[in-house]
């Protein structure tokens, strides 16, 4: 089954985020908690963890982004 | 709380240091230092090095240059300014500052500066700004940074900060000197030791359960380590930036027009072109050749620089002038 992973909220102040790295690469086995990519916001990096074990997908976001809360980022299989 | 005293004014190692408190150290308890450096500039995680910074000074005035594990922007600091850090364990995902500044805040005010905490995190007083601060969270720690200006060096800040016209140079250097301001000079009796002592003791004069703890040999030896692999590592400062796109171009009197067309992919120089209407019989692929797939850095420009214009000077211009041309 295909799981969505979407752009948390991380900051009060805004929902524009700076998408800055992967840490997981298609085909690369997650864990919950393992963390996915690192975002910054309002001076702050931020990782952003599994929330799903299975197998990254796809990346739907490229380093270097804006993204926004909500946004689809990745897909995980999971069994 | 915990209070480490840091001993060393080095950047990579004071870095390196809030790191292995918040990776590998892990204390249940929230940690506070208070430390300062030598002149250094900080990058924020994702900032580019040739879009912000002034290389070619940097390197007559022996900068060091850093990036940051935390967001933001770039800022100059030396022995004249006062770092503080706050690293605690924090499962929140939302990011918070206001506990962090206020602490600050109430320190200062006590010692009767007037310090106003801003919407966008800043420190200031009289609304002008003298503190800023940066966060990064990792593997469930949140390290809080923040720099003070006490006594720093502000037109060396701004000479290492800033890429642009020397005619504006000194309407610039006003317009800082207007938005930002040395604490020290509304507490004119306090030097920067006393200064941090104050700030020390009205910071740790807050806290309940304080207690100081001082770092192991081995624990600085690890650090060292840190140190070296992640902050003084070359490739993570300048080689971070996946493309940048330079156009240069100066007319030198008596010399003539230069103008550089560049492509630099994570720090390593990939497209060089040379135009401009100088007298040199320079080959421009010559020395394109002579420089692509070296890093685009002053320390590593200026030898080959140096060497080519040997072979082939241009009239009126030296390797220093293209030097300050490229990373100016």
């Amino acid at each position: 089954m295909l799981k969505e992973v979407h752009m948390p909220k991380l900051s009060p102040k805004s929902d524009e985020y700076f998408f800055g790295s992967w840490l997981k690469e298609p085909g690369d086995t997650v864990k919950t908690g393992d963390i996915l990519f690192e975002v910054e916001t309002d001076k702050v990096i931020s990782e952003v963890q599994s929330q799903e074990d299975g197998v990254l997908k796809e990346q739907k976001v490229a380093e270097g982004d804006a993204t926004k809360v909500g946004d689809l980022v990745a897909t995980i299989e999971v069994n | 709380m915990i209070y480490i005293p840091v001993k060393t004014l080095d950047i990579y190692h004071n870095f390196a240091l809030e790191y292995y408190l918040a990776s590998e150290k892990r204390f249940s308890e929230p940690v506070f230092l208070l430390w300062s450096t030598t002149p250094t500039v900080m990058l924020g995680k994702y900032q580019d090095a040739l879009a912000e910074l002034n290389l070619e000074y940097i390197r007559q005035h022996q900068i060091n240059v850093v990036r940051r594990y935390s967001g933001g922007g770039t800022i100059y600091t030396d022995e004249g300014g006062d770092q503080f850090t706050f690293i605690q364990p924090d499962n929140q995902q939302m990011i918070d500052f206001k506990a962090y500044i206020n602490t600050i805040a109430t320190a200062l005010n006590q010692m009767q500066i007037p310090a106003i905490a801003t919407s966008r995190n800043d420190l200031t007083v009289n609304d002008r700004k003298i503190s800023g601060s940066a966060q990064y969270k990792h593997n469930g720690f949140t390290v809080h940074h923040g720099s003070l200006l006490f006594n720093t060096n502000l037109e060396q800040m701004y000479d290492a900060l800033h890429v642009d016209n020397l005619k504006l140079r000194s309407k610039h250097i006003a317009s800082i000197l207007e938005r930002t301001m040395n604490i020290q000079t509304i507490r004119p009796d306090l030097t920067n030791q006393s200064f941090a002592a104050e700030l020390q003791r009205h910071v740790l004069a807050t806290v309940a359960n304080l207690r100081t703890y001082q770092l192991t040999g081995a624990e600085l030896d690890r650090i060292d380590i840190i140190a070296k692999e992640k902050f003084a590592d070359p490739q993570f400062i300048y080689g971070h930036t996946p493309t940048t796109e330079l156009s240069k171009k100066h007319y030198f009197k008596g010399g003539g027009l230069v103008k550089f067309d560049l492509t630099v992919k994570h720090g390593v120089l990939t497209e060089l072109h040379l135009s401009g209407d100088f007298f040199s019989s320079l080959d421009q692929h010559t020395l394109a050749k002579s420089l692509l797939g070296h890093p685009f850095r002053p320390d590593q420009v200026r030898p080959i620089l140096i060497q080519q214009l040997q072979q082939q000077p241009i009239l009126g211009i030296s390797a220093d002038d293209l030097l300050a041309l490229l990373f100016s």
